[in-house]
This record gives C-alpha cells, sequence and structure tokens, in this order.
C-alpha cells in the first residue's frame, strides 16, 4: 500500500514552504528516516526525513515549487503502485490555489513532459500574432495566468492613443510610456512609468525568507505608531570589561564574550522594570510578559532573522553570550528550527559594527519596543570644567507609542544607559 | 372584490342549512319506439356500426403491440397505446349529442373518442366540405395515401377510411399523421371535426377545455365543449380548479347578460373505475360515486349525474340534455359516465389488480353484443347484417393498416434532409394585429381612458442635467405595461386578460391601473387563487384562437402552474404540427423583500423548456416595446417583470418611452454602455447594479466596462454578445436567479465556445447564493450587488491594483460551494 510523506507543519505559523532538492531519485529505496528532501520556509532551511519505507514511487513537486504544508510531497510504495490518488491534497488558507507543481504529470509518467503554461486563448493568439515568446513571461491574471495585458507589456511597437490622465501625465514630461506597450492599445495611467526610473539590471520575485521580511517590515509600519528615542551611554566601562574578558584565562570560557553579549545581559536586566516596553500589543490588549524574551536581529545570506534567547533574564553572561552566539550560527547555516525564531517579547538589533552611529530600528510586532545599537563613538563631555573626550555607545530605542509613552521610554533608556557605564557593577547584582 | 357586492355580516351570520339537489343515477329509461323515431333505424344502425369499427381499430393496435402482427400484417408499433377496448358504447353515445362544431379534449385513452366525433361529423358535413377539408389538410398529404386503397363508395366513405388513416399514421408516427406523428397515440387529434387535444397527462384537458369554453363565450362563438377526463383525475388539484374555475358566480352576477352565462363546458369523466391501477371508488377516493363531487361546485351540483355509459342511447340522452343546459349559459356540467375497458392501461399492464372473473362479468354485459341484440329485437337488423358490418369493419382497418404500416407509402417527418423539421415547428413566428375582425368591446374610448394620464407624464426620467424628474409625473415601468397592454385590447378584440386580483385592484402591483374602467368584464377578470387553471384556461383559450394574457402574481407560483406552462402552454404548437397556435403571453412577476417562497426569479427553469419563448425587460422603454411585441405574436411567451422595477422610470433609452406603438426586436440584447476592457451582460434588473460597476471600475480603476442587458432568453441572438466578448475579451454574466443551472451557464458556455479563441480569462457567471432566498434585511449577502461583480472581475479574470475585495468570489469558492451543494 504506497503512502504519501507530507510536508511538516514547521511552527504555528508556516504555510508552506520550498523544496530546495531531493536526496532520493524516483525508483530508489528509502526507509523511514532517510534524509528525503531539503526545504525552505520563510524562516529557515530544514531536511525532511522520509516517514514511510520503500520504493519512490513520485515526487509530487519539483525542486524550487513551494509546497503547503501537510500537502503530499513524495509517494512511497512497492514498484507498479498507483499513485493516482496522492494528488497533493491541501491549499494554503487564503486566495487561489497554489500554483500546482510544474511537472507532476512527467514525473509520474517517467516522461518529463512540462505541465502547459497558464496562458489565455487571447494571450496566447497575440503573442502568436506578434512572435512573443511567452514561456518566460510572469502572467499577472489569476493564479499567474498569464492575460493579454502581459503580452500587450511584451511587445515592441511603440501606442498611438492616451486616456485623457495618460496624456495629461505625459505632457507634464515627468512620465514615459513603458516600454514594450503595443502599437494601436489605447495607453492609461496604468501603462506609464516615470521618466527617471532605472531599468533595473533584472528583476527578481520575492520568495522565501525575503517575501516574510517585505510582508512584516510592511505591516508593522502600517500597523503601529513607532517612535525612536536617541541616547549614547558612557562606553568606558563596556571597553574596561570587555578587555579583561579576552584577556582572561582560556578555562574560563569567557574570551569570546563580547560588547553586544554585554548589552543583551544589560538590556535583560534593565528591562524588568520597566513592563511596559516587555509587552506585546494584539487585538487592542496589551500583555506584559514576565519573562525577557529577548530577540537578536542577525545577518544571514537570505536576509534578516530574529532568533529568541528565551528568559535571559535568567541567564548568566556567559550563558547568554553562548546562547547568542549558538542562535546567530544556526541562523547563517540556515538549519534554525522555527520555534527559536519566534515568540519573542523585546528586541535588540547591533548595527555597531558597521560604523552605524544611530538609527530608526523597525518594531518587530506584536513587540513595543526594539533597541538599536550603534557604534562607539567620542563624544566630548565636560567634567570639572575641562571638555574631555569619553567613547560612547549609541543607542536607538523604537517604540510602539500606540501604547507605550515617551516619557517612561525616555527612563528606559537613561536607566539602561546608567547601567552600562557601571556595566562592572551591574554584573555583581 | 367588486365594490357592487356586498358582503352583509346579518346574512353570513344567518343559521340555516344548505340544500342540495339530488344526483341523478343512471335515470335512462330506454324507449325503443321513441330512440327508433328520434334516431332512424340508420342512426341506430351507425351506432353499432361505430362502435364495431373503434374496437376494430383498438383490437389491431392491441395486436401489434402484443404478437407484432394484425391479419398477417407486420409491424412493431414503438410507441405507447392505451386502449378503450370496452368504452366504445361512452364515445359513440356522447357523440349522437355533438355537431362538428361541438369541441371534445381527450385523455391518453381517446382512441375511440377521435374516431367516433369524426365518425359523426363526416355524417354532419357535407360531402363538397368533407372533401375540402381532406384537401387541404396538410396539403392533401393523408389523402393522397387514401384515394390510392381503392374505390369508394362517396366522400364520406373516404372520409371514413381517411379518419381512420389519419388516427393510425399519427399514432405510427408518420408525416401523414393528423399532426404529422408529433402528437401520437396519447395527442392525436383534428379541428376541423370538433376534435381538439386529448392530453397525456391525467386531468390535462380539463382546464384546457374550460379556457376552449371561455373562447366560445367570450367571442360569442356557437358549440359546447367537453373535457372527456378519467375518474381518477377528478382528485387532480388542475381538475379541482378548473372545476371551480368554471362555476365563478361572476358569469351571472358580472359579466354583460347579454353574452350568455357561463362557458359551456361538459366535465365528462369517462369512469371506468380504474386510474391505472388505483381504484378511485373503494379504494382510492372517497367520494363513492363520482357523481357526487359536482355537490362541492356550486348550487347546481354542476347538473351533475351519472350515465350508464354501456348503453350508448342513454349517454347520448344524457349529453345532449346538458349541452341545452350549457347552450342556456347554465353550465358547467359533469357527467360520470360509467365504463370498463377489458383492455389492460398499457400493454404492460398485467391486470394484477383485478381478476379475470371481474372481465368477464362486464364481457356478459358487452355493449356492442348488447347493442346489437337490441338492433335485432327491434327489427332494425338481423345477426347476417350484423356480421356483415364486421367483416366491413375488418376490412376497412386491415387495409388502412397496411398503408399505415408501410414506410414507403407512409413516411416518417423527412428528418434527414434539412434536419431541423422539429425545429421549423416549435414556434410558429406569426404577428397578428387582431384575432378577429370584429370590433372590440371597450367601455369608453381610448383618448379618455388613462392613456390620457400616462402619455401626459416624462416620458425620460431625468432633466438636462441627469438630475432625476419627479417620480409621480415620470412613466414608470408599470404604466409602460400598461400602455402595450390597453393598446392590443383596443386592436384586438378576442384579447382577453385574467388571473388574481388583475380587475378592480388593478394588478397586485398596480400595472392594470386603468383598465377596469375600460374593459367589459370578459375582457379583464379576477379568478380564483387557482394558477394551474389560470394558465390552463389560457392555454385553451389560446388553442381555440384567442388572444390570452394571463398573469401569475408571483413568479414563486409557477410551481402551482407547473403542468400548464411546461406539458402544455410549451408543446401543443410542435405537437399539433403547427396545426394549432399558441398566443398567449403569461405575464410573470419577480418578487423581491417577501423572502424565500415570493422573492424567486425562476426564469432559468422556464427558459430550459423547449417551446416558450422568454422575454425579461429591465427598462420601461423594454417592457412596452416587448410587451407589443410578445403580443403581436403567435407564440407562447413567459414575461417576466421585476418588482424591482415597476417605480422605475425610463433612465437608459435616451429618447425615453415613445408615446406611440414601437416594438422591440424579438431575441436582440440592448447594449446600455460602451466599453473595451470587459463585457457584463445581465438579465433582468441587475442590468442597474452592473452599470454601478461599470462607472466604478472607469472611476477608480480606468477600465471601460461594456454593459449588455440580454432582454430575451429565447430566442436570443449571440451575435452582439459574441462581438462584444471578441473584443474586450472578458465576460461576467449576472442575474438575481440563484447561480447553480442557472441560464447564465447556458449563455456562458454558448458564448465560450463561440469566441474561445478571444478570451483573455475564464467566463464568469454571477447569481444568487445557491440558498433561500433570505430576509430583505439581508439581500446584501444574498442577491449580486456592484461590489460582487468587481470582486468578482478582480478574482477571476483580472487582478485590479490595489484592489481589496470584499467578499470571496474567487474561483475556488466554486468548487467549495459545489462541493457543500449550497
Amino acid at each position: 500500500m504506497a503512502e504519501a510523506v507530507v510536508m511538516p507543519k514547521l511552527g504555528n505559523t508556516v504555510e508552506s514552504a520550498i523544496i530546495l532538492s531531493w536526496h532520493v531519485a524516483v525508483g530508489d529505496t528509502v526507509r523511514p528516516g532517510d534524509l528525503l528532501c531539503e526545504i525552505e520556509t520563510d524562516k529557515a532551511t530544514l531536511e525532511i526525513e522520509s516517514s514511510a519505507g520503500g520504493i519512490l514511487l513520485a515526487q509530487l513537486c519539483a525542486a524550487g515549487d513551494e509546497a503547503p504544508v501537510l500537502s503530499n510531497i513524495a509517494v512511497v510504495g512497492s514498484a507498479g503502485e498507483s499513485i493516482a490518488e496522492f494528488e497533493p491534497r491541501s491549499y494554503s488558507a487564503s486566495g487561489e490555489p497554489p500554483d500546482l507543481p510544474k511537472s507532476p504529470v512527467g514525473d509520474r509518467r517517467g516522461a518529463g513532459l512540462a505541465a502547459p503554461i497558464k496562458i489565455s486563448p487571447r494571450a496566447r493568439k497575440l503573442a502568436q500574432r506578434h512572435g512573443v515568446d511567452y514561456q518566460n513571461i510572469a502572467g499577472s491574471g489569476p493564479g499567474g495566468r498569464v492575460i493579454e495585458r502581459d503580452i500587450e507589456r511584451a511587445l515592441p511597437d511603440a501606442p498611438a492613443k492616451f486616456t485623457p490622465v495618460a496624456q495629461a501625465m505625459l505632457d507634464s514630461g515627468d512620465y514615459k510610456v513603458a516600454e514594450g506597450h503595443p502599437a494601436g492599445r489605447r495607453v492609461s495611467k496604468a501603462d506609464l512609468e516615470r521618466v527617471e526610473s532605472e531599468r533595473f539590471a533584472r528583476a527578481i520575485p520575492l520568495t522565501g525568507v525575503r517575501k516574510t521580511i517585505a510582508g512584516r517590515m510592511r505591516e508593522s509600519l502600517q500597523s503601529t505608531a513607532q517612535l525612536t528615542l536617541n541616547a549614547s551611554a558612557d562606553a568606558r566601562a563596556l571597553q574596561a570589561y570587555r578587555r579583561r574578558l579576552k584577556a582572561s584565562d582560556e578555562g574560563l570560557g569567557l574570551a569570546a564574550v563580547n560588547i553586544n553579549d554585554l548589552l543583551l545581559f544589560a538590556v535583560s536586566r534593565t528591562l524588568p522594570a520597566f513592563p511596559a516596553l516587555n509587552a506585546l500589543f494584539e487585538n487592542d490588549v496589551i500583555y506584559a510578559q514576565k519573562a525577557v524574551h529577548l530577540g537578536q536581529a542577525v545577518d544571514t545570506d537570505r536576509g534578516l532573522l530574529v532568533p529568541v534567547i528565551r528568559s535571559a533574564e535568567s541567564l548568566t553572561l556567559k550563558q547568554l553570550s553562548e546562547a547568542a552566539r549558538r542562535l546567530a550560527e544556526a541562523c547563517r547555516a540556515g538549519n534554525i528550527q522555527p520555534d527559536e525564531l519566534s515568540g519573542g517579547s523585546f528586541t535588540v538589533s547591533n548595527l555597531g559594527a558597521l560604523g552605524i552611529e544611530s538609527f530608526t530600528p523597525i518594531l518587530n510586532p506584536p513587540q513595543v519596543g526594539i533597541l538599536g545599537v550603534g557604534s562607539i563613538n567620542l563624544k566630548p563631555v565636560e567634567q570639572e570644567a575641562e571638555v574631555a573626550f569619553v567613547p560612547h555607545i549609541g543607542l536607538s530605542l523604537t517604540i510602539n507609542h500606540q501604547v507605550v509613552d515617551g516619557a517612561p521610554a525616555a527612563r528606559f533608556l537613561q536607566t539602561l544607559s546608567a547601567n552600562l557605564a557601571q556595566i562592572d557593577l551591574l554584573l555583581a547584582t | 372584490m367588486p365594490k357592487s357586492l356586498i358582503i352583509d355580516p346579518v346574512e353570513a351570520r344567518q343559521a340555516s342549512v344548505i340544500r342540495a339537489p339530488e344526483i341523478p343515477i343512471n335515470a335512462y329509461t330506454p324507449d325503443p319506439a321513441a330512440e327508433a323515431e328520434r334516431y332512424s333505424r340508420a342512426g341506430l344502425v351507425n351506432v353499432y356500426r361505430d362502435m364495431l369499427l373503434i374496437r376494430e381499430f383498438e383490437t389491431a393496435l392491441d395486436n401489434f403491440k402484443k404478437q407484432g402482427a394484425y391479419r398477417g400484417v407486420e409491424y412493431n408499433h414503438a410507441g405507447p397505446a392505451h386502449l378503450s377496448i370496452g368504452q366504445e358504447a361512452s364515445a359513440v353515445g356522447q357523440c349522437l349529442a355533438l355537431e362538428p362544431r361541438d369541441f371534445i379534449l381527450g385523455s391518453h385513452r381517446s382512441h375511440g373518442e377521435i374516431l367516433a366525433k369524426g365518425l359523426a361529423a363526416i355524417r354532419q358535413l357535407d360531402e363538397d366540405e368533407l372533401l375540402q377539408i381532406m384537401q387541404r389538410y396538410h396539403d392533401g398529404a393523408a389523402l393522397r395515401v387514401v384515394e390510392a386503397l381503392g374505390d369508394f363508395a362517396d366522400a364520406r366513405a373516404l372520409a371514413q377510411a381517411w379518419l381512420v388513416y389519419g388516427a393510425y399514421a399519427e399514432i405510427f408516427a408518420r408525416d401523414t399523421g393528423f399532426n404529422k406523428g408529433m402528437g401520437g397515440s396519447m395527442h392525436t387529434f383534428f379541428p376541423p371535426f370538433g376534435i381538439m387535444p386529448n392530453n397525456a397527462i391525467v386531468g390535462g384537458s380539463a382546464d384546457i377545455a374550460l379556457g376552449m369554453a371561455l373562447f366560445k363565450r367570450i367571442n360569442r362563438r356557437p358549440g359546447i365543449v367537453i373535457a372527456n377526463i378519467g375518474d381518477s383525475s377528478v382528485a387532480s388539484g388542475p381538475v379541482w380548479e378548473a372545476l371551480n374555475f368554471a362555476a365563478m358566480d361572476q358569469y351571472h352576477t358580472l359579466w354583460d347578460a347579454e353574452l350568455g352565462g357561463a362557458p359551456p363546458i361538459l366535465f365528462n369523466f369517462m369512469n371506468n373505475f380504474y386510474g391505472m391501477g388505483g381504484q378511485p371508488q373503494g379504494e382510492t377516493l372517497g367520494f363513492g360515486m363520482l357523481a357526487r363531487v359536482g355537490l362541492a361546485v356550486n348550487a347546481a351540483a354542476m347538473h351533475s349525474e351519472r350515465v350508464d355509459g354501456y348503453n350508448p342511447l342513454a349517454v347520448a340522452e344524457a349529453t345532449r340534455r346538458k349541452k341545452a343546459l350549457l347552450l342556456a349559459g347554465k353550465g358547467p356540467a359533469l357527467l360520470d359516465v360509467i365504463t370498463y375497458r377489458y383492455s389492460g392501461h398499457s400493454p404492460s399492464d398485467a391486470s394484477s389488480y383485478r381478476g379475470r372473473d371481474e372481465i368477464d362479468l362486464w364481457r356478459e354485459h358487452d355493449a356492442i353484443c348488447g347493442f346489437g341484440d337490441y338492433l335485432c329485437a327491434n327489427g332494425h337488423a338481423d345477426s347476417a347484417a350484423l356480421e356483415g358490418m364486421q367483416e366491413c369493419a375488418v376490412t376497412l382497418i386491415e387495409g388502412v393498416v397496411r398503408a399505415a404500416v408501410d414506410l414507403d407509402v407512409s413516411p416518417r417527418l423527412p428528418l434527414d434532409a434539412g434536419g431541423d423539421a422539429i425545429g421549423a415547428m416549435m414556434f410558429s413566428n406569426q404577428r397578428a394585429d387582431a384575432l378577429d375582425e370584429r370590433q372590440p368591446e371597450v367601455l369608453q374610448a381610448l383618448e379618455d381612458s388613462r392613456l390620457q394620464v400616462t402619455s401626459g407624464k416624462h416620458r425620460f426620467g431625468l432633466d438636462a442635467r441627469g438630475e432625476p424628474l419627479p417620480k409621480l409625473r415620470t412613466l414608470t415601468y408599470a404604466e409602460a405595461i400598461f400602455e402595450a397592454m390597453i393598446h392590443r385590447f383596443y386592436e384586438d378584440p378576442t384579447m382577453i386578460a385574467f388571473g388574481e386580483e388583475n380587475r378592480d385592484w388593478g394588478g397586485a402591483f398596480g400595472a392594470y391601473r386603468g383598465l377596469t374602467e375600460a374593459l367589459p368584464y370578459h375582457r379583464l377578470f379576477n379568478t380564483p387563487i387557482s394558477e394551474a387553471a389560470i394558465v390552463g384556461a389560457a392555454v385553451g383559450y389560446a388553442l381555440a384562437g384567442g388572444r390570452a394574457v394571463p398573469e401569475l402574481m408571483y413568479c414563486d407560483f409557477m410551481g402551482r402552474a407547473g403542468d400548464e406552462i411546461f406539458n402544455q402552454m410549451a408543446k401543443w404548437q410542435a405537437m399539433s404540427a403547427n396545426v394549432l397556435r399558441m398566443p398567449l403571453v403569461l405575464r410573470v412577476s419577480v418578487g423581491m423583500k417577501y423572502g424565500a417562497q415570493h422573492s424567486q426569479d425562476w426564469s432559468s427553469i422556464v427558459a430550459h423548456i423547449p417551446g416558450l419563448k422568454v422575454y425579461f425587460p429591465a427598462t420601461p422603454y423594454d417592457a412596452k416595446g416587448m410587451l407589443n411585441r410578445a403580443l403581436r405574436g403567435t407564440d407562447p411567451v413567459v414575461f417576466f417583470e421585476s418588482q424591482r422595477l415597476y417605480s422605475q422610470p425610463e433612465t437608459l433609452f435616451a429618447g425615453g418611452v415613445p408615446t406611440g406603438y414601437y416594438e422591440v426586436e424579438e431575441g436582440e440584447p440592448k447594449v446600455h454602455r460602451q466599453g473595451d476592457d470587459i463585457t457584463i451582460i445581465t438579465i433582468g434588473a441587475t442590468l442597474y447594479r452592473a452599470l454601478e460597476a461599470a462607472e466604478r471600475l472607469r472611476a477608480q480603476h480606468g477600465l471601460s466596462a461594456e454593459v449588455i442587458d440580454a432582454r430575451f432568453l429565447n430566442p436570443l441572438n449571440y451575435t452582439p454578445l459574441v462581438a462584444s466578448v471578441k473584443k474586450t475579451g472578458k465576460l461576467l454574466l449576472v442575474s438575481d436567479a440563484t447561480e447553480r443551472g442557472s441560464f447564465l451557464h447556458t449563455m456562458a458556455s454558448n458564448i465560450s465556445q463561440l469566441a474561445f479563441d478571444y478570451l483573455d480569462g475564464p467566463v464568469a457567471v454571477l447569481g444568487a447564493r445557491n440558498w433561500i432566498t433570505p430576509p430583505a434585511e439581508l439581500d446584501e449577502s444574498f442577491f449580486p450587488s456592484a461590489d460582487w461583480i468587481i470582486d468578482t472581475i478582480h478574482q477571476r479574470m483580472l487582478p485590479l491594483a490595489g484592489y481589496q475585495p470584499r467578499t470571496e468570489q474567487g474561483a475556488r469558492s466554486i468548487s467549495q460551494r459545489a462541493r457543500a451543494g449550497v
């Protein structure tokens, strides 16, 4: 009896994943637990093990295809069994059904036939009449169908007729007709582009992590009232302590603890006194958090990821440092677990190493605060009638002003600055 | 309803009892001497001869069905044969009292009645007349076959063979049959002899016969109408409705006395004691004797009586007495004619419901043997003469049958050549300003009628700046219907309109305001709440040659008239091979805001039925122009109107509604808004929502939508629809009918095929949800709106930049809803 292998549900918020590569070919034998394929969610790359044993009868998705969680991706069974019943079995929760796998028919028959391109009869006719290759045109119709307007945009001739609005825009000199608009076809506002707009080297459709980031960033700015406060903290104690750690006995295992770890430590110890900032805001309810689940922004090849250090306030500096390093490495390697990428209550984003003095971090809703950390710079400070240049570290706190007022946010920054300035004493508490 | 009839509470509350007339049972007393004088010796012998011929006719069919041969003539008859062997005396006796101008309508078991009526008519018409009828009928096709059969003594002998041949050829589905084979065994008829349609629906002839009787009364035509229907049919709704409709008080209390009273109709129940296998008397009904039913209908008990149908002279005498009453306007009448069929219901009948002994008992009373004995006993014939008559009957039947089964002599309708011979018979497609030449009867001059008021109103609903004019001073959709109605009433003297609340009230929605004052009762009257009989009577009126405009107050009530619309109104033109026409416009009002049983658009159901024309105007211009077109035609039209629109002024046809007469060309859709990007086709009141959506598409999305009102569901010219879709590449169809099975899907499928290469997306159909119509407060969740239209365009064919749909209309919803059955 053939069995399907489904795309596992990889965390509560994951709806689909992309197949990166298959490790077992159709016709090969596979045992339960064998590595079947590698996939990428919006958050991480993961390995999928086979849940069944036997001959791999079919791959229902090709590498590069996106498959909804819990949909069938492969069929395992005995040689010769029918796989007809194992269509991908569910669609994503919203909108159109996802594109079907590119070559399911070919895979099943082993003949390698390509699935038909989705194109309307009218668009195909137009493309054929003008000799346009529609194989690689991205369709703008429902479900990615190539429709007439997509072919029209790919046509070489210049247009002749304009809607009144389009004419006025052209007359202003700021716009021109987009390239590829067909001759004789009415030109409307949508067919124009700004004169100064650059032509791009290439168009990269958003997928995976980048698509998620794009959505989250937009949603963050659309759904919250963000206010950023800038301050700086005396960094002499930080730098002094860092030097001592670096020079410490290798056996203590503290040499790798860096300024960022010290900052995370200070934040984890300061936040509990400011419950307004260590909170989640959802559906008009503020959920004040007991623990400090500290998100840390990590730059990876695939884009920004934010792993979460659970209950950071209960960790020693060393534990905190180790956790931060482990998570960051997992993010860069692409094997971070989905659940380690969610559940944060406050985030720290550090661009100091790249020489950024201050910036406006964007909130990671439903969190209500995010701390941006800048570089350490000398700042003139008046000390006993003299001006001394004291190293200061830049701090930029973005809050959701819907639920956090400016003054408590300022007080938090003030306290954090004080704690950083005497980090050695804070470590003793 | 009429103010002239006072309902007096004192009278209404008075104690008393109902006294009913006695119902005579088998009251006929034979009197050979008087009978000989009345009918003459030859007449009495003809009764015997006719009964013999009928029995031999049926016996031949029985042999063909059961043995595949009759007297060496082999034939496999594929169609039905509901035989009346045993019932001959009832048919022949009835026709002794009738003249050619009297009509009979029958049932599925009416071969005997056809022959009896035809044989009687052949004796009554003069020979020249007979020859002319035979020469003219279908260009003499049957006559040529019969003339070749041999020499006939005279025109009457020829006509007898011709009658028998026409009936057989019809039963055997031949082009030379009375109705070119389109009627067949259960619907054979021949109007020139007063043989009107037989009906395969039990009781189907009752209300149609009533309509023909109304035609005779209203148009002052001679003769009576008889519905020959079975005993079991008395319990069917349409028969009960017809009995009551035929007995309305208004014929005596309100109609012009000079007209002559009630419609001359005899409900003649051929009571063979079986409704297929069920026994109405003793098993499936409780009347004891069918004649009792007359007591329930009116004070005269419908002059009801039971008659011995095994004595042809008893039937003749009773029929003659009823005919006199009917001609005097005292109808309706009811006869319970007891008879018996030896043959089964049909050849498949194993007679499991009755014993051989019962059949034998009746055979002992056999009417033909009995009447033969009567002839001999009274010296009208001897046994040798009787045997000679039997031989004559056999010889005639055998000769005719041989010709009727021969495909060379009696070919079928030529369907291969051209292939559309039946299609050509579905509609008569004629124009007739008037169906009679006399002056129409009216109560006021046209210029004094309410037309004076309506013609003075604004004919277009918007002023020069596009602002709406005051509604009360602007012609509405309902008034446009009035103008079309009154025009034809003053042109065609045969035109009548009836339904619930048509008079005084002016129709439940006021479309007939002003007609009460203009027309006498018999041209515009209220009916009982009997939708089946309303439509059925209209069918009979139209088949008899008049123009009928019945009304159903709500579309939802069509279910009550289902048989009359689907099986009668739709079918008789083709089943008669265009011998008859159906100038009938059924006005049907689609409701709104009245919940699940008063707000449905069933135009799709009607459009599904072959033989009906289906109109659905959406503007006053179209309401008047399309109704004008329907009322001048000769075909059955179901004319849908919408209660959303009755108060709608004309806002789309720039010239407004003309005051004079004009017609909208049948089957032509109307483009109300030009566009290049998408086509929206509407049926009915959704036109206005589509125009709203088109305006929003223009203003908010820079799209130009073409909006077309189909106006007609059948016939329908697809050319302009396809031309539009070829231009735009995208099509959405919308109506208020529920989506599943909507006629829009037929249009979508046809246009997809006709314009496939031009389509830039799937054709979308938008109807009401497949639910009950919810309360008016929830209309938005049920009926298509401008939002739904734009959402569907966005989700199925052309995603609109930055648009947030308000409802789920994606293609996925189609399969989900279908899977759930809603």
